[in-house]
């Protein structure tokens, strides 16, 4: 090992040690951010129509409204195991099969303890279980499967309807 | 797996507008915020660490929604009545408090006759009655418009004048109008800042105006009573002497498209007879002379007279048949 080298070697050290002792201090490696949206037709100057995602101010009961849920790596290191979780907002209901997140594994859950993918999650109703309905869905839970590299984002989204 | 789930959630979606609100009663009020946030877990290295989102919050737009609904049937008029009601509820289907107009119209396309309006012409169903009455209050427009709160109703009383000169079987048409004081339009119109706590007010499917259209149906109905008597006289013949029984026969219809609600057959017995007890029938069947359970009774004083409940006769109740009998004196 020549003196560049090791000088190299050093640096990258003092710059593992700096992150890694900032991280233990509290600082925050995912920033989240939660956005409220609505679809929107546009027709443009062709006359095509189209969908576009507006911000969602003041909506009337029946409209869908899209969540999406973006957490944004702002530190020099990957972050791994990530984990988002949402409540289904209070007088929204889920819209079924609405949730996605790319390279995660989404569940879902009725009571915010216990999680399943969609389809197995169940209700007992009248002494027999049945398969819950979207409605009853309460919470989302996406677990991404790779780490989240520096400056990477990743996003959640689900659809729901004002009740 | 993942495209075909977002292919299927876009799906859903292309199907839905901006507003597509759905025709339900009333949804979350209007003003209430709707608040999301978010939670992330995950590890650096070894360390494990969680964040929260930031709070989005939606707020809950007033859906501007009305619906009249006629609440009388039909109403049997005869020609020349004057204070015909028709009953009518005007429901906020919207989620927030809204003010609404009353109007009304009788000269409607389709009918036989204009009915006349009254002045004034819409009351509140102020007590309750189901019915016009003194207590009710005639509405005035811009006076006492009625505020109504999400999902309540109010009973409106339309009064008419029938015309004379109207015949069996005549239709007049008579509209109630409700719509909203903050706006009416196409349904997604927006009326920024003017809903319930100063959220948007967005005129929903009704187009935030309402109406239902009641009918009077001329319906006259005229009760007839064809007499026969037979006379038997106590020598076999048919003489009217003293000591004869005269058993008479009346055959009672309705003819026309209305309704005789209560009908009474009476017949008082003629001077210098005297009635045959327990010779009353009702389409042959026997009717006992007590006030009693049965349609029929005879009663000496003050007058000597039968009497039978006939109930309500239409032309399809077809004729009623009454006999008695009474002996010459």
């Amino acid at each position: 090992m020549n003196s560049r080298t090791q000088f190299y070697a050093f640096v990258a050290l003092i710059a593992c040690a700096f992150t890694s002792q900032a991280f233990a201090q509290g600082q925050s490696c995912i920033s989240l951010k939660t956005t409220a949206q609505v679809e929107k037709e546009v027709v443009n100057e062709k006359g095509e129509k189209s969908k576009v995602l507006v911000p969602a101010g003041k909506v009337v009961p029946g409209t869908e409204v899209v969540w999406t849920v973006t957490a944004n790596n702002t530190c020099k290191q990957a972050s791994d195991k990530v984990v988002i979780d949402n409540p289904v907002p209070e007088h929204m209901t889920l819209v079924a099969n609405s949730a996605f997140g790319a390279g995660s594994q989404i569940t879902y859950s009725l009571d915010g303890k216990s999680f399943a993918p969609a389809g197995q999650l169940t209700v007992k109703e009248n002494g027999t279980e049945r398969p819950a309905r979207a409605d009853e869905i309460k919470h989302i839970r996406w677990q991404f499967k790779d780490s989240l590299a520096p400056g990477a984002m990743a996003i959640a989204r689900f659809r729901a309807v004002l009740n | 797996m993942f495209s075909a789930r977002l292919l299927v959630g876009l799906g859903v979606v292309s199907l839905l507008g901006l507003w597509a609100p759905e025709a339900r009663a009333v949804g979350v009020p209007a003003g209430t915020s709707i608040d999301n946030t978010a939670q992330v877990t995950y590890t650096v290295g070894s360390v494990s660490a969680t964040a929260t989102s930031n709070t989005a919050t939606v707020t809950v737009a007033e859906i501007l929604d009305v619906v009249v609904t006629l609440q009388t049937p039909s109403v049997p008029v005869i020609a020349g009545a004057a204070q015909q009601e028709l009953l009518y509820r005007v429901t906020n289907t919207g989620n927030g408090p809204e003010t609404f107009r009353l109007q009304m119209t009788s000269v409607i396309a389709g009918d036989e006759f204009d009915p006349v309006a009254a002045a004034p012409s819409i009351y509140f169903d102020t007590d309750a009655s189901g019915d016009l009455s003194p207590g009710d209050v005639p509405y005035v427009a811009g006076s006492n418009d009625p505020v109504l709160a999400a999902d309540a109703f109010v009973t409106v009383v339309v009064v008419n004048d029938i015309p004379a000169g109207v015949v069996d079987g005549n239709r007049g048409f008579s509209r109630l109008l409700a719509d909203a004081r903050t706006g009416t339009g196409a349904p997604g119109t927006t009326y920024a800042g003017q809903g319930a706590g100063g959220t948007d007010a967005v005129v929903g499917t009704s187009g935030a105006d309402g109406e239902a259209t009641g009918q009077y149906l001329v319906a006259g109905v005229a009760l007839s009573a064809v007499q026969t008597q037979a006379v038997a006289d106590q020598f076999g013949g048919t003489r009217p002497l003293p000591g004869a029984r005269i058993d008479y026969t009346f055959v009672v219809s309705a003819t026309g498209t209305g309704s005789a609600s209560g009908a009474v057959f009476t017949n008082d017995i003629p001077a210098y007879t005297t009635y045959v007890p327990g010779s009353l029938r009702l389409n042959s069947a026997a009717l006992s002379d007590a006030t009693d359970a049965d349609a029929g009774d005879f009663s000496a004083a003050p007058v000597a007279r039968v009497s039978v409940q006939l109930g309500t006769l239409t032309q399809a109740s077809g004729s009623q048949t009454v006999q008695f009998a009474v002996t010459i004196n």
